[in-house]
């Protein structure tokens, strides 16, 4: 059911960040739209081998960044916000941005080459 | 009596079914060979208490130390049963094996006393005697087994309780009260034969509860 | 009346060459502890404590809320156990074994116990002496599964396993917790299931409780920091230190209590700081008892 969802244990990231990362990657994709159940703690738990701590993490923090909403005794479920796909592509698209900047600015770029460099790719599609 | 339990001595049982079937087969065949004739009779007997002591040696040794050296115990005390319920089914689970072929071998031997005319049937106490301490014998093998934690005492207590039935010939069959009687044409049924009777039955009962008592508070069973 | 599964209070049990002693341990239901620590840390011992298969010379055990090993039968008729050592009776099948355990618990589940099979890869007329060590293993991780018990207790359940045989009972144990009423506790020397399905892990060495904390708090808190330090330059000043390693310039060392306090003190030579895996924790918190206790 949720085979889509791995858990790497050779990622060097924690597995809770992973699943919290691979939520809000189907959520931005719209795959997952606002007000849409979110398996049970236990039933994701079951589903992709990892311990229910790591789950309840996953969906505490979601909940406090406003990515999805628990309702106490009903589940969880993604959160009813206007926009929050768009909002989810624009934090992912800050994030390369970031990384991008950061590996220019090691190889020693200026700004105009990266920004050069940009507009190739995206020619390039 | 806890399910395990009888579900436990109905595994012994069936585990030992062939074992018991020889025992049998061979306790009443070794009684006909004693029918045919004086050397007969020699070879006979001889077999006849061999099967009843070896079935009791196997058995024990078999049914006890077995089941600990391959590892087998924790599998079954991990089932819903205490040490005493483990200890409870492991002796009646053998001594019902085992008084199967003695009940039926000492059976055959009886008819065969008073059916046959060449063998006379002032035997027949003797017989008793004898038979009875058989199922004490076990009884003191199938106990040390229990308390015994390693394989060299056990082999200590077979080779003492085999002795033991050779013992026993040369103290009760001269016996005043036992000797005058024993090739008598009728069987005598006096007090010297009701004390032995009574001192080997009392060997069993102690033999067979001891471990209930003893082994069966054991907190530390593996 | 308390609700936990395991509870174990100050236990003491001393052999000739080895004692445990003052463990302290509890498990709630819906929990997965994983129980690690180094070979003769005293793993089985306690694991044999918790099923009534030896008595302590000190301590209090109480397992689904009934005294051990006095209640042992009751408790046991709740609880499954499995260790890489046990065996099947010798000379009966597998089968045979099925219609025990199914004559003797009603919460035995015959379509399940048949699904079992299948994804284990046994056959029910298979002999007990014939089995290899991973049959044996997983049958009876079988029958002890089938009949769904409220509390698992299960002592290097993947040893001898392949890996596909071994995702296979990782699978069936995780299903398990889908109901939140049971519980898990497991030893295993494989870090990389401890840490991907416990909710808690217990380490253990010597005899002694090390530790015993939820798994996410315990990663969070332990890193591994990587500083280069050119000449003339001083090590910062750190709290919690566990071990510390310097080549030339470069300084390695091993914090159990990393925070974001810790983060700003570290100073303008710090060149990375990595999470760690449970393995190189164990060992580190394994070493770093041992020096403690001066062995």
């Amino acid at each position: 059911m949720y085979s889509g969802i791995n858990i790497s244990q050779t990622d060097a990231r924690p597995m809770y960040l992973q699943i919290m990362e691979q939520i809000r990657a189907r959520i931005a994709a719209g795959d997952w739209p606002a007000g849409k159940e979110l398996p049970s703690i236990r039933a994701l738990a079951a589903a992709l081998n990892v311990s229910v701590i790591t789950i309840k993490r996953a969906y505490l923090d979601l909940e406090n960044e406003g990515v999805i909403v628990t309702r106490h005794g009903k589940g969880s479920f993604v959160a009813d916000v206007n926009g929050l796909a768009g909002e989810l592509r624009e934090a992912q698209l800050e994030q390369h941005l970031a990384e991008v900047a950061g590996i220019g600015r090691e190889l020693g770029l200026s700004s105009e080459d990266l920004a050069a460099r940009l507009r190739r790719a995206m020619e390039k599609k | 009596m806890n399910i395990v339990t009888r579900k436990l001595i109905a595994k012994e049982l069936h585990v030992n079914r062939l074992l018991v079937g020889i025992g049998v087969a061979a306790g009443v065949g070794s009684t006909l060979v004693a029918a045919l004739g004086s050397t007969g009779f020699n070879i006979g007997s001889l077999t006849w208490l061999s099967t009843i002591i070896g079935m009791g040696v196997i058995l024990s040794l078999y049914g006890i130390m077995n089941e600990r050296k391959e590892h087998a115990l924790e599998f079954i005390m991990s089932l819903p049963l205490s040490i005493a319920d483990y200890v409870r089914a492991k002796i009646i689970g053998l001594a019902l094996c085992f008084f199967i072929t003695w009940s039926v071998s000492v059976a055959a031997a009886l008819v065969m006393v008073f059916a046959k005319d060449s063998v006379p049937d002032g035997i027949a106490p003797y017989l008793v005697l004898i038979s009875v301490f058989m199922l004490a014998n076990f009884g003191v093998v199938l106990c040390g087994t229990m308390f015994a934690r390693n394989e060299g005492t056990t082999t200590l207590i077979i080779i003492v309780t085999n002795m033991g039935v050779t013992l026993f010939m040369f103290i009760v069959a001269p016996m005043p009260g036992i000797r005058e009687h024993m090739w008598a044409a009728a069987p005598v049924w006096n007090s010297a034969f009701w004390t032995v009777l009574a001192c080997e039955l009392a060997v069993l009962v102690i033999t067979l509860t001891l471990p209930l008592v003893t082994v069966a508070r054991r907190r530390d069973f593996m | 009346m308390t609700d936990k599964h395991i509870e174990m209070h100050g236990v003491r049990k001393s052999y000739r060459f080895f004692t445990l002693d003052d463990l302290s341990l509890s498990l709630s239901p819906g929990e997965v502890m994983g129980f690690v620590g180094p070979n003769g840390a005293g793993k089985s011992t306690t694991l044999r404590l918790a099923m009534g298969l030896i008595s302590p010379d000190a301590g209090e055990i109480r397992v689904l809320g009934q005294p051990m090993p006095a209640a042992q039968a009751a408790a046991k008729r709740d609880v499954g156990y499995v260790s890489a050592e046990m065996h099947l009776l010798p000379n009966a099948t597998l089968g045979w074994h099925m219609d025990l355990v199914k004559s003797i618990y009603a919460s035995w589940d015959a379509d399940y116990a048949a699904r079992l099979v299948k994804r284990f890869n046994l056959r029910p007329e298979q002999n007990a002496r014939s089995l290899s060590l991973g049959e044996r293993i997983k049958a009876v991780l079988l029958l002890t599964l089938a009949r769904r018990p409220r509390l698992l207790i299960l002592d290097e359940p993947t040893t001898g396993l392949d890996p596909v045989a071994r995702h296979e009972v990782i699978n069936e144990f995780m299903d398990v917790l889908q109901d939140d009423s049971r519980s898990i506790l497991f030893s295993s020397h494989n870090t990389v299931d401890v840490e991907r399905i416990s909710d808690r892990i217990t380490f253990i060495d010597r005899g002694r409780l090390v530790e015993s904390s939820n798994k996410e708090d315990f990663l969070d808190r332990w890193r591994r920091v990587q500083l280069q330090l050119p000449a003339g330059a001083a090590l910062p000043a750190l709290p919690n230190i566990v071990s510390r390693n310097q080549d030339g310039q470069f300084v390695t060392l091993v914090t159990d209590r990393f925070s974001d306090g810790f983060a700003a003190l570290l100073g303008p030579h710090v060149r990375e700081v990595q999470r760690m895996t449970l393995e190189e924790i164990f060992v580190a918190n394994v070493m770093r008892h041992r020096e403690v206790r001066g062995s």
